[in-house]
């Protein structure tokens, strides 16, 4: 961001955009820490106190960070940090180690990231030790300082706390508690996860050695701090460097959130969901369509990308197939109906779909066995249609054979069916429905068909 | 195609020059582009783009991110997961295309993600991103195979390493079927719809043939869509198709029975043609160059040159045929019925005795039961018309009938001593068999009782 | 139970057959066999006929070969790859797998010579996963051009394929990239060096050599490898030219069951269709057996048993070969008089040294026996006595066992020719099928030959012709003197029927009079047809007087008649016939289609059989209690039922062996079981369920169950 504190400097507007997306980016992208903690003044007040403690006063503490996706857990975090390391005495002081259950898997790498971020390498050499409790131990022992004999604090930070959890023996969670108890070198752990149940997650002991103290940030706020947020979100700063342009800027922010609509979108992913990450991708597609020929955001936009988000992904991929490959599906849904939800195979679905052919005989070629097998198995991938459901390897031959499961509501059906005779008025060439509106009950109800007397009370059409 | 002109921090020809190689896929690359901002800004750190095959989305982001000389070129890794057999090879590609080689050459023996973000961090320490750097992830839903943490690992990439880097996932498999259980960093999703039939049209009228007039072409087009447009909308198929079947298309033309302009002429010559190419549709049976043979030969009725599919029959010794005859009726048979087939004196068993209730439908719709060797054997010897001594080569033929496929051993290879199979021919396969030793199998079979 | 193909039979040869090369094979070969004093010169004649026979079988592999090959280096050739796709070639060799190896081999030599360097064979059981594929076919591409390369690169060319070899040990390199650089600097080099040009044309031609991988048992793969294989090439087609060739052994339309569309749209495939093995064993056939040139002969059981072996069990050439190597050397190895068994002028040189023990060999010969005994007393006396006249004699026979087999091939030939095209085939399609008919007796006597021979007296004019025409084509290619004038009269006969022609007044009506009704019979199938119209002919023909051409016809056919019944009688009849042909078919059938069970069942219900024992001798079928444990307990537990109680069976065991040991019946610790009894039984036991006949149950405690059935 540029630094400069020029007055009134007007800009061509194409720079100012690009400054706009810029600092925009930089947030909603990047996570920019705001200068303030909004919201969760609480929290961050209370975390700052415990780490201070260990910084400065050199006491042991350990403390998680509960809270859903995006809530801002390490936003707090990082925020608490910034201010920690605004004093002099904990910014010589305290030394950080910053873990992630995502990338250290298991407690050999988590011990050599450890040392890697104290800098201890040289010093480890290629020393063994008996166990991992040693190997601690020794790499807090030489964190001491020369002249006192206290040894500096330490700062472990655990994001993704559950998985740690799954370790073997949860050792590395075991030791840094344990040290965080006794009175050992003076050290902090700070598990960030997204599990409320995270406690049951720990074994006994490492669970009795930690001291239960969690900050939760369950964010209960209202509509209103949530309209104020995407505001806050999208103001220019102050210290931007054409003010005029950010005057205007603010204000059409400003008028966009008291717009109806606009109100209403959000209100639709308030209810949803009220964290920053959704908000943050929502702006973020927003912002997307700011050019130098719009430089301010319209309500238009919003609902644009508000449409974006809640596009339905298996409508969105049910519009791309063919005809004959809904037919396919509507033959598996229909036998799915006669057998009750058991397992079919691609063989009966071929027959269904001949039976189909017959009733309808100029509606559409009738395919022969292996391009129909070969149509059902490209549909494979868009696997929400219908799996497989023996575990038997379908050998090629038996590819036909292979039991599948269908897996489609049927109001997704009842989408299909209408698309296919959406697709029917439009094209003259094939009609492959009677001219009223179908449905696959009525485009598959066949009096005589391959189902024994037994079956036949299932089938809703018979 | 205005929304790709006018992008700033992009030099405008280059755009120019990519949104012509974007027929009809303007507004997904604009979207795109627009999300991407000017290189040195940050973008969203994970996109997943899905959509169906052929619906552009790999082109799109060649054309736009790189790998093409023609496009803009940012700094970006493209990896295919197919190619990953191991998360290695993943992180390899990714730093080489990024640092050069002597950083991949830092990856230890068999890496782990810390390692892989290490390496990148202390790169990227030391050369600075100027521009935003893109991994670009082709069939996405292979990570789902891999490792729990590297896909969510991926997607927010950019926090752990803490560079201007975004992920874009392309995938034919819709979002919902990648999120993992605890949840994860949501990335932005991006839906590549697939081509309307007029975009077809437009698209397929490009590469026409240089001797022909482009009105002709796309006639010719408008007629392949109308035929296939409702089997197939896969654009790279319907290529094959066009191509196939052109030349088939203007002989009239060449003859010069036709004039360019009667398309009516044109449409009856070509249709049956189309109808036959109807039948093999997806299966691509033939090189372009064999289906021309085909096609003459059909003239001269000499049609002896057949697609793949065409040809079933199969050569096999005479005990290995009534092998596989036993097998396909031991597992297309309840076992109950052998005694009834194959007893000589079974009594008075009407079929009424072993038909069992609630039947619902044949055996020939529910596939291939297994069943054990002895079975087997025992249904081959009742079937065999002469007496067989067991020799090894009786047996050695079964298990050559597994390595051919036409059996299958459902049993784990080690278990010795009842091994279990299935039989994995067709109807009509066994019945041409079945004719050449003119066995009657429909008498024997269950189904057709 | 894996085995390569339709075609795994178990072989059991003798070590001698296999390791022909090694030299202490003489006196392998020697020991055992019967007439050990010329056996260094019989095993040398076995391995100069076999080498012979070897080599002309390559030849005609090679020939055989030919076409399909050809077509398929065109193709490799021409490669015109569309961007996109990759070129596949399918190649369809049927079910004869062991066949393939050869053919594979020749085709990647072929390509290697004339189109590409780079050319790289994988099967499926080496590669389980894509890692592996990929790592065979990374390691087989570079080291054939190491292998190919010339000595100035060789120092680069090593430095390479360390590197590589490191890289290819970590897997993590192990990518179709580092073949691309490979490939890059590889091309870059050949063409650097324009003086290595010369030495490999296929560079001339086109500047970039595809890169080809041969897939040799394409059903065997893993579809999901091979998919995935296919994907990733697919990416790299426009930096390196692949091509695939899959080796289909059932049908094409493996492929479409294999790949689906998003794959198999990746290649653009090509069919190519090897002939059928039964044509190929036709032309083996024709080649080898079907000639006088090897004086080692099968007889009609012999042959009968490899020729059923091919059909009903493998279709596979190369086992049908191995048979005949296997008969070869039984034969040299079984019969001293196979000395004999050789070119003419050799046979005559070995006669007269032969031994007096050979001579009385021959003396004990049936056909031999039955020569002597059509001679009078005078010279009865002097074959039975005087060696010296009867090598003489022999030395006469052996000659007309030569020229007997001079003439019996073209006979044979001819009388096909005539007869394969008669409807219903009454002496068979094949000409194998009338070779077995001959050897088996008296063609002539065969009411299939009766038939033939009234249909074919009811040929048309021109069809004759053509056919005797066809005949004499044959029989111009021998130089036997009786072929000759065979020769020459059936030329006279075919001119005869030229001048018929020519002669105008035979009315036409006449002839179609006849050839009519021969017409219409050639349509019909129907025997029962078929006999009236033979009935109603017979009589029109007594009824009128014979028209010219029937005359000529009927001479003809008593000609051809004529040959067979002079020609074609079968060898038993030849004196010293023994001496060429091999007659013990049990032995083959033993060695090449084994019944392990049955040799199982019969060792331990009858061990005299192998063991030959005089005491282990019982009647009735009965087990000695003398017999070894296992047999013993394998005897008593046929008696049992699907469960057997392991006690009873140990009582009863403990009795009979007691009873074998000789303590008297009333003695208190008769039938005791102690610490020894136990032991054995329990061995034997264990024995039997190693081979298979019960296995312990989970159904009942101390019971076991029985696997088989029957009291075989």
């Amino acid at each position: 961001m540029s630094k400069r504190k020029g007055k009134d400097a007007h800009l061509p507007v194409g720079e100012c955009i690009t400054l706009v997306q810029q600092i925009l980016r930089e947030r909603l992208c990047h996570q920019q820490l705001p200068d303030k903690p909004d919201g969760i003044e609480a929290q961050h007040k209370h975390l700052l106190e415990l780490l201070k403690r260990t910084a400065v006063h050199g006491e042991s503490n350990s403390v998680l960070i509960v809270g859903p996706r995006g809530a801002g857990k390490t936003m707090l975090l990082k925020c608490v940090l910034r201010d920690l390391l605004e004093e002099k005495e904990a910014q010589k002081n305290l030394l950080q180690v910053h873990l992630n259950g995502l990338l250290q898997t298991d407690d050999r790498i988590a011990l050599k990231e450890i040392t890697r971020q104290l800098h201890l390498e040289n010093v480890v050499g290629d020393k063994v030790f008996g166990s991992f409790a040693e190997n601690l131990a020794f790499l807090l022992e030489a964190l001491k300082k020369g002249d006192r004999s206290s040894s500096r604090p330490v700062l472990f930070v655990l994001d993704e706390f559950d998985l740690f959890a799954h370790h073997k023996n949860q050792t590395l969670l075991y030791n840094l508690f344990d040290v965080s108890q006794s009175a050992q070198a003076p050290i902090a752990v700070v598990g960030v996860t997204c599990r409320l149940d995270v406690l049951e997650l720990l074994e006994k002991r490492v669970k009795s050695r930690f001291s239960h103290r969690q900050i939760h940030l369950l964010s209960n706020l209202t509509f209103t701090e949530y309209l104020e947020r995407v505001q806050t979100q999208l103001c220019l700063p102050d210290d931007f460097p054409d003010s005029k342009f950010a005057q205007d800027w603010n204000d059409s922010i400003q008028t966009l959130c008291e717009d109806k609509s606009v109100e209403e979108v959000l209100q639709r992913h308030f209810n949803s969901s009220k964290d920053f990450r959704s908000m943050h991708m929502l702006l973020m597609l927003c912002l997307s369509r700011v050019s130098v020929a719009k430089p301010a955001i319209k309500p238009a936009d919003l609902l644009e990308a508000s449409r974006l988000c809640f596009a339905d992904a298996k409508a969105n991929m049910l519009h791309g197939l063919s005809i004959l490959e809904l037919c396919l599906i509507i033959a598996m849904k229909h036998l799915n109906d006669v057998y009750e939800g058991e397992p079919f195979n691609l063989q009966m679905v071929h027959n269904e779909f001949k039976k189909f052919l017959q009733r309808k005989s100029n509606s559409m070629y009738n395919f022969d066995q292996p391009v129909i097998m070969k149509v059902c198995i490209n549909m494979k991938p868009l696997s929400k249609f219908f799996l497989p459901f023996n575990s038997f390897p379908a050998t090629r031959f038996l590819e036909s054979n292979t039991l599948y499961c269908f897996r489609c509501s049927s109001a997704m059906i009842g989408r299909i069916t209408v698309n296919i005779y959406i697709f029917c008025m439009k094209t003259d060439k094939f009609n492959i429905f009677p001219s009223k509106p179908i449905t696959y009950t009525s485009c598959f109800s066949s009096p005589s068909g391959l189902r024994a007397p037994a079956a036949a009370g299932a089938d809703p059409t018979g | 195609m205005t929304a790709l002109l006018q992008h700033p921090g992009y030099e405008e020809e280059r755009l120019q020059r990519v949104a012509e190689q974007l027929p009809c896929r303007e507004v997904q690359a604009g979207l795109l582009l627009s999300l991407m901002g000017q290189p040195q800004q940050y973008s969203y750190p994970s996109i997943f783009i899905y959509g169906h095959r052929a619906s552009g989305k790999s082109h799109v982001i060649y054309q736009t991110v790189g790998h093409y000389s023609s496009s803009l070129q940012l700094p970006h890794a493209t990896v295919s997961c197919v190619e990953c057999v191991s998360v290695a090879l993943l992180f390899e590609q990714v730093l080489l295309s990024f640092f050069g080689c002597d950083a991949a050459s830092l990856l230890p023996r068999s890496p782990s993600l810390s390692d892989f973000v290490r390496i990148y961090k202390q790169q990227c320490s030391q050369s600075p991103a100027k521009q935003t750097r893109y991994i670009v992830m082709e069939k996405a839903e292979l990570l789902r195979d891999t490792d729990a943490n590297l896909l969510p690992a991926l997607l927010r990439l950019q926090e752990l390493v803490e560079d201007n880097i975004t992920v874009i996932l392309l995938s034919e498999i819709a979002w919902d079927k990648f999120r993992p259980n605890t949840g994860c960093f949501e990335p932005l999703l991006l839906h590549f719809p697939d081509y309307s039939k007029g975009e077809l049209q437009q698209i397929l009228s490009q590469d026409r043939h240089p001797s022909y007039s482009a009105e002709l072409y796309s006639s010719y087009i408008n007629i392949l869509l109308g035929v296939f447009y409702s089997v197939c909308r896969d654009l790279r198929e319907l290529r094959h198709l066009a191509a196939l079947n052109f030349s088939k298309f203007c002989e009239p033309l060449a003859e010069g029975k036709v004039k360019e302009t009667d398309t009516h002429k044109l449409w009856r010559n070509i249709e049956p043609h189309l109808k036959k190419a109807m039948q093999t549709v997806y299966l691509r049976e033939v090189s372009s160059l064999q289906w021309e043979q085909m096609q003459q030969m059909e003239e001269k009725e000499t049609g002896a040159l057949r697609g793949l599919s065409a040809h079933t029959h199969v050569e096999l010794p005479y005990y290995s045929k009534f092998l596989l005859i036993a097998a396909y009726l031991a597992s297309y048979n309840p076992a109950r019925t052998d005694k009834r087939f194959f007893l000589k004196h079974h009594g008075k068993i009407r079929k009424t005795n072993f038909l069992k209730k609630n039947e619902k439908t044949s055996n020939h719709l529910l596939g291939p039961k297994p069943f054990p060797l002895d079975r087997l054997l025992a249904i081959f010897y009742s079937v065999v018309d002469s007496r067989v001594a067991p020799t090894a080569s009786i047996f050695s033929q079964i298990s050559s009938l597994v390595t051919l496929q036409l059996l299958t051993q459902v049993s784990h290879d080690d278990q010795l001593d009842a091994p279990k199979y299935k039989c994995a021919v067709s109807m009509d396969f066994i019945c041409a068999i079945s004719r050449t030793v003119n066995f009657d199998i429909v008498k024997y079979l269950y189904d057709f009782l | 139970m894996s085995t390569s193909s339709v075609s795994k039979g178990c072989f059991v040869f003798k070590p001698s057959a296999k390791k022909k090369k090694t030299l202490s094979l003489v006196d392998y070969f020697t020991d055992g066999c019967e007439g050990a004093e010329n056996s260094e010169v019989r095993f040398k004649l076995c391995q100069d006929l076999w080498d012979k026979i070897k080599a002309d079988t390559e030849v005609l592999q090679d020939e055989l070969n030919r076409k399909i090959l050809d077509s398929l280096l065109d193709f490799t050739r021409k490669c015109s790859s569309t961007p996109s796709e990759i070129p596949t070639a399918a190649l369809v060799l049927g079910v004869n797998v062991p066949d393939h190896d050869m053919t594979f081999q020749s085709l990647s030599e072929l390509l290697q010579q004339s189109v590409t360097p780079h050319v790289a064979s994988v099967q499926a059981k080496e590669c389980g996963a894509l890692k592996h594929l990929m790592k065979r076919v990374l390691e087989r591409l570079m080291d054939t051009v190491v292998t190919v390369d010339d000595e100035e690169e060789e120092g680069e060319e090593a430095e390479q394929t360390e590197q590589t070899s490191a890289q290819l040990h970590k897997s993590v390199h192990c990518s179709l990239g580092t073949l691309c650089d490979w490939y890059n600097t590889k091309t870059k080099v050949s063409t650097g060096t324009p003086g290595k040009k010369r030495s490999s044309p296929a560079k001339d031609e086109q500047q970039q050599p595809p890169v080809v991988i041969i897939f040799k048992d394409l059903e065997a793969f893993n579809p999901r490898v091979l998919q995935d294989f296919i994907l990733i090439c697919s990416r790299y087609i426009e930096r390196l030219p692949l091509m695939f060739i899959f080796g289909i052994a059932t049908a094409p339309s493996t492929i479409q069951h294999m790949l689906p569309h998003s794959v198999s749209s990746l290649l653009c495939i090509e069919l190519f269709q090897s002939l059928s093995c039964t044509q190929h064993l036709a032309t083996v056939i024709d080649k080898l057996i079907l000639t006088p040139k090897f004086p080692f002969k099968l007889n009609g059981k012999a042959m009968q048993v490899l020729i059923s072996i091919f059909l009903y069990h493998d279709f596979s050439v190369r086992n049908f070969i191995k048979g005949i190597q296997l008969a070869l050397l039984e034969h040299f190895h079984s019969q001293p008089l196979s000395v004999l068994c050789c070119r003419k002028k050799e046979a005559l040189l070995h006669m007269t040294q032969l031994s007096h023990r050979d001579v009385e060999r021959i003396r004990q010969l049936l056909s031999f026996k039955r020569y002597v005994e059509k001679q009078e007393q005078q010279e009865q006396v002097n074959l039975l006595k005087d060696d010296n006249h009867l090598k003489e004699v022999c030395q006469r026979l052996i000659k007309d066992l030569n020229k007997y087999h001079k003439n019996y091939y073209p006979v044979l030939r001819c009388l096909h020719t005539l007869t394969s095209s008669l409807p219903r085939y009454p002496l068979g399609k094949q000409i194998r099928e009338l070779h077995l008919i001959c050897l088996e007796k008296n063609v002539w006597e065969n009411e299939d030959y009766q038939t033939a021979m009234k249909l074919l007296r009811m040929l048309a004019k021109d069809e004759l012709i053509t056919l005797l025409q066809r005949c004499a084509e044959t029989l111009q290619s021998v130089k036997s003197k009786k072929m000759k004038n065979a020769l020459v009269q059936l030329e006279e006969l075919l001119t005869k029927f030229k001048q018929l022609d020519t002669a105008v007044e035979t009315a036409p009506t006449v002839e179609e009079s006849f050839t009519s009704p021969v017409k219409n019979l050639q349509k019909k199938t129907d025997l029962f047809q078929l006999q009236k119209t033979l009935l109603e002919m017979n009589e029109t023909r007594r009824s009128k007087k014979l028209s010219p051409f029937e005359v000529l016809r009927n001479e003809a056919l008593d000609f051809i008649d004529g040959l067979v019944r002079s020609y074609l009688s079968p060898p038993e009849s030849q004196t010293l016939n023994e001496v060429c042909y091999y007659s013990s078919s049990a032995t083959v059938r033993r060695h090449l289609n084994a019944t392990p069970r049955t040799s199982i069942q019969a060792a331990l219900s009858s061990p005299y059989y192998y063991l030959q024992n005089d005491n282990l001798k019982t009647e009735d079928g009965s087990v000695s209690n003398a017999a070894p444990d296992i047999c013993i307990a394998y005897k008593l537990h046929l008696e049992c039922g699907r469960l057997i109680n392991l006690y009873d069976w140990l009582e009863a065991y403990a009795t009979v062996v007691s009873a074998a040991e000789g303590n008297d019946p009333d003695s208190d610790n008769f039938g005791k079981v102690d610490e020894v009894k136990h032991a054995r039984f329990i061995q034997a036991v264990s024995e039997l369920e190693f081979l298979g006949f019960i296995k312990s149950t989970k159904q009942k405690t101390d019971h076991v169950a029985r696997l088989t059935w029957g009291g075989c």
